[in-house]
């Protein structure tokens, strides 16, 4: 009798915890627009569109912060397309995230949200890739640097930390790694150019020649 | 030294063995490292600041080359004993391990089947990848030269009898 009203006990307060953690549980509202696709990919919860929304090519990145390929591409490939492409209305970008490389990797793609609350995501997103260290939860993008990226930028601190620490943007990454899985990406970073007539996978950092091929090939 | 290596790759099979590691693990570390892309057109690159990745994928790669094939001649020739021989496949495999997971598809298919081990192993791997490499090429260096003393040794053994 003690041991079934033991287990039952159990049982009751597993229950009772579960409730309050889902009903503590922030909810998540965001004013997106849930339709926004290009080609295969549903970028509705991904980042603003860089550069020009009427162009005729968009280039999707899956990426991950703490990626160091991902580095390499922001600091390598990147400014020739943007140079190129971005700046002159031939293309803009999508940044998804695909955060699976270490524990701090959902929490930096969150703090990229809050800080596009604030309508700062690109340079939030910029100053992630130049602080990037190369140790994968060496720290470098813990809660508190994450913090302390959002100072520099001069963002509203109480919103931010606020919008940091209730977690409101964990369910997007979620949303936005499972793109990156339904769509075959097996990687960071990953990229799909979507022309007028198709679509083109690339994996990895590739040099600016390959993008350029395919982009000029879509035009 | 030279003269022993002149020995080994003199026998045209070991000379082959030679080429084949050597090509094989470079082509395959650069290709896991990103220098070398196979899609979706055949394309080779150094980003800058990768110069010194390049250059200990280059040494593991070209040492390998040198260090089995040598063991291997001292088994098959001399019927020495196997244990010099793990220096060398210890040397290549940290080596080759070092960097491989990352933030590419080996990492993901291992983060993907182990979770949070494979997560740990991976951030690991990613970041001790240039001590990792250093350190197999020292363990390939010594294994290198142990190899050559044993070889100098044993050979004199077997020209005498």
């Amino acid at each position: 009798m003690n041991k079934k009203g033991a287990i039952l006990g159990i049982v009751v307060i597993s229950i009772i915890i579960g409730i309050a953690a889902f009903a503590s549980s922030p909810s998540e509202t965001y004013d997106l627009d849930m339709a926004r696709t290009h080609g295969d990919i549903s970028t509705a919860m991904g980042s603003p569109i860089l550069g020009n929304p009427l162009a005729p090519i968009t280039i999707v990145e899956f990426g991950d912060y703490q990626c160091h390929q991902c580095y390499n591409w922001f600091h390598n490939t990147k400014p020739m397309i943007m140079r190129d492409y971005i700046e002159t209305g031939k293309a803009n970008l999508v940044f998804v995230d695909f955060a699976f490389l270490g524990k701090d990797s959902p929490k930096a793609s969150q703090a990229t949200y809050c800080a596009d609350d604030q309508g700062k995501y690109w340079e939030y997103h910029n100053s992630l890739y130049t602080s990037q260290e190369s140790k994968i939860d060496s720290g470098w993008a813990n809660s508190e640097r994450l913090k302390a990226f959002a100072f520099n930028l001069d963002l509203d601190m109480a919103l931010f930390n606020q919008c940091l620490d209730s977690e409101k943007y964990s369910k997007r990454i979620q949303y936005n790694s499972q793109q990156a899985r339904d769509n075959g990406v097996r990687g960071t970073p990953g990229f799909f150019i979507v022309g007028p007539d198709d679509q083109k996978q690339i994996a990895g950092a590739q040099p600016f020649s390959v993008f350029q091929r395919i982009m000029d090939s879509m035009v | 030294m030279i003269k022993i290596t002149k020995l080994v790759f003199q026998n045209f099979k070991f000379l082959f063995l030679s080429m084949i590691i050597f090509s094989s693990m470079m082509v395959v570390l650069l290709i896991i490292s990103e220098y070398i892309f196979l899609e979706p057109y055949f394309v080779t690159h150094i980003p800058s600041g990768t110069e010194f990745g390049f250059f200990l994928i280059t040494a593991i790669s070209a040492l390998s080359a040198l260090v089995i094939p040598m063991n291997l001649f001292r088994i098959i020739n001399l019927k020495s004993s196997k244990q010099k021989m793990s220096g060398s496949i210890v040397g290549s495999i940290v080596g080759s391990v070092a960097g491989a997971c990352s933030c590419g598809p080996v990492g993901f298919a291992v983060i993907s089947t182990f979770g949070s081990v494979g997560a740990t192993a991976t951030a690991f791997l990613t970041n001790y990848e240039t001590p990792l490499r250093i350190i197999a090429i020292a363990i390939l260096i010594i294994t290198f030269f142990t190899t050559i003393k044993s070889l100098k040794i044993e050979c004199k053994i077997n020209f005498q009898s």
